[in-house]
């Protein structure tokens, strides 16, 4: 809501700068979010008449003005339609600078030396007219100042509405705000016209046949209006708040809804078939055409406000075109209503058309203030275009509102507010606030807000007036005692903490990715044929289709900061994100949301420093990660084997991590087909994921200490060589089998192949401790057992002992 | 005593053979070689000898003598050598072996700063889905369909009862849904709305704040959230209540704060005002109770809401939201 100072100064006498009065409409919940200046630059614009007009000697468009400044008389060139000896007209001075024009200097136009310029309005910001040069009253001292002829400078105020207050989507409402603040009398905008000629009821009829999307109907009439620009005070007003001025009668409708806030439709009376009015639902399917041009389908839910034949206006959004006023009109039925904002509002959404009008009526206007705005409009009307008003009005109105009684308890408001406030002062708030207010005795005060305030019905609303009067900065700061403390924080908060600061230990940066990603994205990790996207929750109003899907897997994340930094350059990336992925289930009315944790590393394991050689990563450094992250949160037992068609990544270097038998990861290089997708085809990318879901339903194990052995170690290394197919983990287990408890631990020390192998083979070191937990082991029992172990791996992976 | 002697020698030559610079060296000296040294003591107690042992005994101590000084001359050289080439060779501007380092996300840290406010007041965390029922997100937070409260907010629908949650407020309800007063809780998450461009991301984070007990007042959640301001952006942070309009609050109140670029003077982050908008917050309205079965005459409460990619915003100084989701790693590096 945008109105000018100016205006609201003609209901409430305000004597603060503009930034005390936006400061303090902003703390009592009228948010000012702009405050501007009108007609600055107007320093050295003067009022000027003009002495005499002759046509230029080399532009047949253009005359030559003389004009009289009061210090002097000037020629200015100017090729505006409406200048004539005598008028009295803004001239910019040379050195003047005005936002919509620049520097005004003097300068020659089409060989003849013009002094200054002559203004139109849109040129000093005051409305969007450039049809001619604004003519200033006939009282303007030639000299004087324009700003002063016109009042200026004004400010406009920007007013962001909360939805709960649409009695102050006008200047009136705002004014009454501003007067409850002060103190100050709320002026009512004046009323006075007279009544000629007939009898409305006799000219026109309105029937309502749905009281429940309108419970109100009122109606005037205007004989014999000539329609014509309105004057320049109108325009001006509308201008500063971002209405279009049509006609001396549109116009008064719009000004009108902008000063009291109520929306009015104004009907060529004549084009009304049979004169009448009849409000009812659209016939299902039906089609009308509003005043914009654009055909609309309605449904059997739309109120419409017809004729005795036809639709003639979308009731409360807009008027038609089959019975809009146009240049030939002479007869005006204005319409002032009431309608239900649930209906007004479902019809606005279905249509997808949001009006000034349906603005104020999905939120309510002030159903008592109806005909009080007609009437203003019907004194505007006959004042502006002239008419004789007909006598009466028609309203329509069943069931009269009748306003509510809420209770207020003095006590309950101060101790929802944590004040100490006395009964008159509460009192003394809401009276001001044009509420009627008796006491009920006990505390409790019979209070009957005004109909504007559809926001008020329960004493919480009353509440909330008394805390907003008393104002917020003055309600004590106090502290809350907080019963029982924060409770423990829940295990997955618990492991996403550690992971985290695991991962930034491993070097790893946290990205933060969108859970919406393009179904193209994730069928790719699936590859040809396949279509996955049947468990993907699809967004029914996506903004893209970039952001239509969300995500299954943490994959396409990743992967698109990959793409994006790698493409810029960057030569070390290495990732992560924790978040959901969700899924479509049978189960339950929501979908599953599953915590993953996402990894992905791509490029130089470290950058060229003077200590190292630069490598790439592969996919034992991938696996570290995600063995070191496993040991840090506590899980064991998990052991890496082949993966069946891990989606994203190249099968034959790639592996699930089991617990149990259940699945909680996927490792390994990112697939090539997938690299292409991101144009990083040339490099090699490794990812893992875990599943913090399946982790969390694992009994992860704490942190319990063992005591330190207290016999000594015996470690014996045994180099083995066995077939490139048998698994490392294949031998080890051998070993620990073979041992017994009296392996401690086993460590692959070295595994190779190539140079002095046989093709097709490996050469694989363990070194094995041993250690009794019960004495010091000696040679001989050591030696034993470790031939045992070796005789088992030789029987059970075909491997042999490498010489030497 | 010769094998006293003996064990005396290796015991000093093991020694000397880790001296490693001139303060070791000057301890070795005393300890074998001074006055009060063990081999001085050793000497003096060769005239308790019986007279026939005392002549090789001493021999023998001297010869150990020479040997120890001798090579602790050596040592002495060593040492010298040693230092002369550390001082000549070692650049100690040559960067060191850097282990490696990632970084938190800006917003998981101002997430963990928030929270950890929080929590040090007594406030439990809570997590709530990202994809939601309308009830929840709407409904039963006083937002009925049809209100034009609903334009507060552009959601992304799932189905028709199922959207993508426009704020964290939905986890209020479900709290007091599975447990009675008193409630004191704080609820991070991500959420969603229907909104994209310079200043806007169709997701971002949030953090929901709900405590109901017997006797909580509008004065208790001014003074939570005064010192939240204080704790986040310093204790001579200045900031303002005031009225405002949520369906799910009333009174409900915006929090402003003085800028923190400007200091409340005015610039161009705060739009001359000097305030900037941080919180949205208010008394639970009763109809909120009506949903969740609570007494609004004996239980009252105060629930606020504060998006975090504004609060990193203003923390670290960053002037563009879409930097958080662009997952640049020379953005990311430099928290």
């Amino acid at each position: 809501m945008k109105v000018c100072l100016s205006w609201l100064k003609e209901y409430v006498d305000i004597d603060m700068s503009p930034e005390a009065l936006s400061e303090a409409l902003t703390m009592v919940g009228l948010e000012v979010e702009g405050l501007e200046p009108v007609g600055s630059g107007l320093e050295r614009v003067v009022a000027a008449r003009i002495e005499s007009l002759e046509k230029h000697p080399n532009a047949d468009r253009l005359a030559l003005c003389r004009v009289n400044t009061g210090a002097g008389t000037h020629t200015v060139v100017c090729g505006a339609p409406n200048l004539r000896e005598g008028m009295r007209v803004p001239l910019a001075c040379p050195g003047a600078d005005l936002p919509g024009v620049g520097a005004v200097s003097e300068t020659e136009i089409r060989g003849v030396a013009s002094w200054g310029m002559l203004l139109a309005e849109d040129e000093m910001g005051l409305t969007d007219d450039h049809s001619g040069i604004l003519e200033l009253p006939e009282g303007a001292t030639p000299g004087l100042g324009v700003a002063e002829v016109l009042g200026l400078p004004d400010w406009t105020l920007e007013i962001g509405l909360t939805p709960n207050r649409p009695d102050c989507a006008c200047v009136l409402g705002i004014a009454r705000e501003i007067a409850a603040l002060t103190g100050r009398r709320l002026k009512q905008p004046p009323i006075d016209y007279r009544e000629q000629g007939p009898e409305i009821h006799r000219r026109a009829g309105v029937e309502i046949r749905d009281p429940v999307g309108c419970p109100r109907y009122a109606a005037g009439l205007v004989q014999g209006v000539r329609l014509s620009p309105s004057p320049f005070w109108m325009r001006y007003r509308l201008h500063q708040s971002g209405v279009r001025s049509i006609n001396n009668v549109v116009d008064v409708t719009n000004y009108v809804l902008l000063e009291m806030g109520q929306p009015l439709h104004a009907f060529d009376y004549d084009r009304l078939r049979r004169n009448r009015i009849v409000v009812q639902r659209a016939e299902d399917g039906s089609r009308f055409t509003t005043l914009d041009g654009r055909t609309r389908d309605l449904d059997g839910e739309t109120l419409m406000i017809c004729d005795a034949e036809r639709p003639v206006a979308l009731a409360g959004i807009m008027g038609g075109l089959n019975s809009e006023i146009f240049a030939g009109s002479e007869n005006v039925l204005v319409e002032s209503a009431y309608f239900d904002p649930v209906t007004i509002r479902r019809a606005s959404k279905r249509l997808g058309l949001s009006t000034e009008a349906s603005y104020r009526f999905e939120r309510g206007v002030d159903i008592e203030g109806v005909t009080r705005a007609l009437r203003r409009s019907l004194h505007l009307i006959s004042s502006l275009a002239g008419g004789a008003v007909a006598r009466g009005l028609i309203d329509e109105y069943p069931e009269p509102f009748s306003r509510p009684t809420v209770v207020l308890r003095v006590e309950r408001a101060n101790q929802l507010l944590g004040t100490e406030l006395g009964e008159e002062k509460i009192r003394k708030y809401l009276e001001a606030l044009e509420m009627d207010v008796e006491s009920g005795g006990r505390g409790q005060l019979q209070v009957r807000p005004p109909a504007f305030r559809v926001d008020i019905t329960r004493e919480v609303d009353l509440v909330e007036e008394v805390a907003r009067m008393e104002g917020y900065q003055k309600i004590p700061v106090t502290f809350p005692r907080l019963r029982g403390g924060a409770g423990p924080l829940s295990r997955d908060l618990v492991l996403r903490d550690r992971v985290r600061a695991a991962m930034v230990g491993f070097g790893f940066s946290e990205i933060i990715t969108y859970s919406f990603v393009s179904p193209e994205a994730l069928d790719i990790l699936h590859g040809p044929g396949q279509d996955p996207s049947t468990e993907a929750v699809k967004l029914l109003n996506p903004l893209s289709s970039e952001q239509s899907v969300m995500r299954t897997s943490l994959l396409p994340g990743l992967l698109a900061a990959m793409k994006n930094n790698a493409l810029r350059g960057e030569k070390e990336i290495k990732i992560f994100e924790w978040g959901k992925v969700f899924r479509v289930t049978a189960e339950g009315p929501l979908p599953e949301e599953r915590p993953f944790l996402g990894v992905l590393m791509m490029g130089v394991f470290q950058r060229k420093a003077w200590y190292n050689t630069l490598r790439a990563v592969d996919f034992y450094d991938m696996k570290g990660v995600a063995e070191a992250i496993l040991q840090e949160i506590g899980v064991g037992e998990a052991v890496f084997r082949k993966a069946q068609d891990p989606p994203g990544y190249r099968p034959e270097v790639s592996a699930e991590i089991v617990v149990g038998e259940s699945q909680i990861g996927l490792l390994g290089q990112v697939a090539p087909r997938v690299m292409e997708a991101y144009e990083l085809e040339k490099e090699s990318a490794f990812a893992f994921e875990l599943d913090v879901e399946a982790l969390l339903g694992l009994d992860l194990a704490g942190k319990v200490y063992r005591p330190v052995a207290k016999y000594p170690a015996v470690y014996r290394d045994i180099s083995i060589v066995v077939a490139d197919s048998v698994e490392s983990a294949a031998v080890w287990r051998v070993i620990r089998e073979a041992g017994g408890d009296l392996v401690e631990s086993v460590e692959l020390f070295d595994s190779f192949s190539g140079r002095g192998m046989e093709p097709g083979q490996k050469a694989l070191g363990f070194r094995v401790c041993y250690r009794s937990q019960s004495h010091t082991l000696d040679g001989v029992e050591v030696n034993r057992l470790h031939e045992h172990v070796i005789d088992r791996i030789r029987e059970q992976t075909g491997g042999r002992l490498r010489e030497g | 005593m010769k094998e006293e002697l003996r064990k005396l020698e290796q015991e000093a030559i093991g020694e000397l053979k880790s001296v490693r610079d001139e303060k070791d060296l000057e301890r070795f000296r005393i300890v074998y070689l001074g006055k009060k040294g063990l081999l001085t003591a050793f000497m003096r107690r060769l005239g308790k000898l019986p007279p026939d042992q005392r002549p090789e005994m001493g021999r023998a101590a001297n010869v150990v003598k020479a040997r120890l000084t001798s090579e602790y001359e050596k040592a002495k050289q060593r040492v010298a050598s040693h230092r002369e080439r550390l001082e000549a060779v070692l650049d100690v501007t040559l960067p060191g072996r850097r282990p490696p380092r990632g970084h938190l996300h800006p917003i998981t840290m101002t997430l963990q700063e928030v929270c950890g406010i929080f929590t040090r007041m007594g406030f439990s965390i809570v997590k709530g889905p990202n994809i939601e029922l309308d009830y929840y997100n709407f409904e039963a937070l006083n937002i009925p369909r049809d209100h034009p409260a609903r334009d507060m907010q552009d959601t992304f629908y799932v189905s028709e009862n199922v959207v993508l949650r426009t704020h964290t407020s939905p986890i209020q309800v479900r709290v007091m849904e599975s447990q009675d007063p008193p409630v004191s809780v704080i609820a991070p998450g991500k959420v969603y709305r229907r909104d994209s461009d310079v200043s806007h991301t169709p997701m971002f984070h949030q953090v929901e704040g709900l405590l109901v007990d017997r006797g909580v007042t509008f004065g208790d959640l001014k003074g939570t959230l005064t010192h939240f301001v204080h704790q986040m952006f310093g204790a001579d942070t200045a900031l303002r209540f005031r009225p405002s309009f949520f369906p799910f609050t009333e009174p409900s109140a915006e929090v402003d704060i003085e800028c923190v670029i400007c200091r409340g003077a005015g610039c161009r982050t705060c739009g001359q005002t000097g305030w900037l908008e941080i919180l949205g917050s208010g008394v639970v309205d009763p109809a909120v109770y009506g949903f969740v079965g609570y007494d609004p005459e004996i239980y009252s409460g105060f629930a606020f809401g504060m998006g975090i990619e504004r609060i990193a915003m203003l923390k670290y100084g960053i002037d563009d939201i879409q930097l958080f989701f662009r997952n640049d790693l020379r953005f990311l590096r430099q928290f």
